[in-house]
């Protein structure tokens, strides 16, 4: 868990966290603090049909001019130019997200254009904005991503079939209302699927060559939350403490992820769910049991470490065999959550390894894995996984 | 001999020197487009505008390299801005261009996902630069 004299680091977490039961009827307070007279609601069309969503359009008031509502899943480059145009028609000077990542992404990127003018694409680009985007409320509805507090939004160019990645510090949402209430109607599948994310988040942080001790903390405890919490959720989805406690832990495993990178884990799901269409959570869920095994001898007292937080007693055990423990845990957790445990399982052919395998290497996530990955390696862990 | 950085001077002794490098050839085999360097005029040490470079690297080449106006700079696929303290750090070997960006040091116009895939290609070019003897402007 050292580091060493040559460990130089910047951590960004600007944004304001609030969380509570019914903190997101506090909108309209925060959305005054932001300077804000016209606010936009971005989410989807499932969501704008609840309760949820109707108490933050009423907690707005006078503050509120209107709803986009067309966000998608993995939403796009044509989404967000449609919700700027929306929001340009309306005036808008600052935007409320209610929903998962993908509706926290498109308010991320409807935020460049709205303050600099053009069109998202013309943005594409790491750290490229001068000066801080339209102010942004995140009020996420699943426990997961940890969008409403990284410095990225991840969209696609749908005609280009390509990947577009918005980084940039000032994109960081403004303020994160954390509220339990709002993740409630999660079903338990979603529930467990987007734990893991946050799960490898937290680990990927950690065994990252970027990582950095500001990040370990948050993920430390980010995984102890996980561990502890995820069963009781998934007994009993009107659990609020529980709610509550992965909100938390999913919100500072993203702030740990967004301030180092992640690895392995991240570069094959990726390419397992682009190529496949397994989701992000389910992906990674199965993967990241294998990335630690892999990684094992790279750096095993990092992974003693997470076992620790994961609640395994290590007292007595070498580095190795905590680390194996601590796959062995995650195993045992997502097992407990009804998850998949194989990519066979997901539709994930034999015969689609070798191509995932390639494909990986294209990923930027993989650079920075503590072992360095070529496609004969990541094969090695995805035949495991399968 | 030192060349003074950023110079004409010092732009064609970096072109050589990747030309030079055999793991930069292998590393950006697939690499395709021009990438410009911009460096935020300084008038207090001298740089009293904007000192653009492009460089045109085909599939592991430098088959170009030359400062540039401003405006030819904005036109390349990939543009990457920084201050001059910041550069020196870069040549210096004292932070990757890719933390660099992160931290938000460095600005970078241009599909990550793209650069992404060519980190390892990025720590050769700069590994090129600070083989060329350099006299600082700010010393
Ligand atoms: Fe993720």
């Amino acid at each position: 868990m050292g580091y060493d004299r040559s460990l130089s680091f910047i951590f960004r977490c600007p944004t304001k966290i609030v969380f509570g039961e019914g903190v997101a009827g506090d909108v309209g307070n925060e959305v005054d603090e932001l300077g804000g007279k016209r606010a936009m609601i971005i989410t989807d069309k499932h969501l704008v049909e609840t309760d949820l969503y109707r108490q933050v359009e009423k907690a707005l008031g006078r503050r509120y001019v209107g709803t986009f509502s067309a966000v998608e899943p993995d939403t796009g480059v044509h989404i967000v130019n449609e919700g700027t145009d929306t929001a340009r028609k309306l005036n808008v000077d600052c935007l409320v997200s209610i929903g998962g990542g993908s509706v926290i992404d498109t308010a991320k990127g409807i935020a460049i254009p709205l303050k600099e003018g053009g069109r998202l694409e013309d943005y594409d680009g790491f750290q490229l904005l001068t000066e801080p985007a339209v102010p942004h409320i995140a009020i996420p509805t699943t426990a997961g991503t940890g969008s409403e507090v990284t410095f990225a939004a991840i969209i696609k160019d749908h005609q280009e079939k390509r990947k577009l990645v918005f980084a940039n510090t000032y994109i960081i949402p403004n303020v994160a209302l954390l509220d339990p209430l709002m993740t409630v109607g999660m079903p338990p599948h979603l529930t467990a699927s987007t734990a893991m994310d946050a799960m490898s988040h937290a680990v990927e942080s950690m065994h990252t060559s970027e990582r950095i001790p500001i990040s370990d903390a948050f993920a430390l405890h980010a995984i102890h939350l996980i561990v502890n919490y995820l069963p009781g959720v998934m007994e009993d989805g009107n659990d609020l403490l529980a709610r509550g406690q992965m909100l938390i832990a999913a919100c500072i495993a993203g702030a740990a992820m967004s301030n180092t990178h992640v690895g392995l884990v991240h570069a094959l799901a990726h390419s397992v769910g682009g190529r496949f269409g397994v989701p992000h959570g389910i992906a990674n869920s199965i993967l990241l049991p294998h990335g630690i095994l892999y990684n094992l001898d790279a750096c095993p007292e990092i992974y003693a470490a997470i076992a620790r937080a994961l609640g395994v007693d290590i007292r007595g055990m070498s580095d190795e065999d905590a680390g194996k423990k601590a796959a062995d845990a995650i195993w045992e957790l997502t097992k407990k959550a009804g998850l998949p445990q194989k990519l066979s399982e997901v539709g994930v052919p034999e015969n689609g390894l070798e191509e995932i395998a390639d494909l990986a290497i294209s990923d930027g996530a993989i650079v920075y894995n503590p072992k360095p990955m070529d496609p004969e390696e990541n094969l090695k862990v995805l035949k495991q996984a399968w | 001999m030192a060349y003074k950085f950023p110079s004409e001077e010092w732009i064609a002794e970096f072109g050589k020197a990747i030309n030079a490098n055999e793991e930069y050839k292998r590393t950006a085999a697939t690499w395709e487009g021009p990438v410009a360097l911009i460096f935020n005029a300084e008038p207090a040490i001298g740089l009293d505008e904007d000192f653009c470079v492009w460089a045109d690297l085909w599939h592991g080449e430098c088959r170009e390299i030359k400062k540039v106006t401003l405006e030819e700079a904005q036109k390349a696929p990939y543009v990457i801005r920084g201050s001059y303290a910041n550069w020196k750090q870069v040549v210096q070997g004292r932070l990757g261009p890719v933390k660099g960006m992160m931290q938000g040091k460095l600005k970078l116009k241009g599909n990550l996902p793209t650069i992404m895939k060519y980190v390892k290609a990025s720590d050769e070019l700069v590994k090129c630069a600070a083989k060329v003897p350099s006299e600082f402007l700010d010393e």
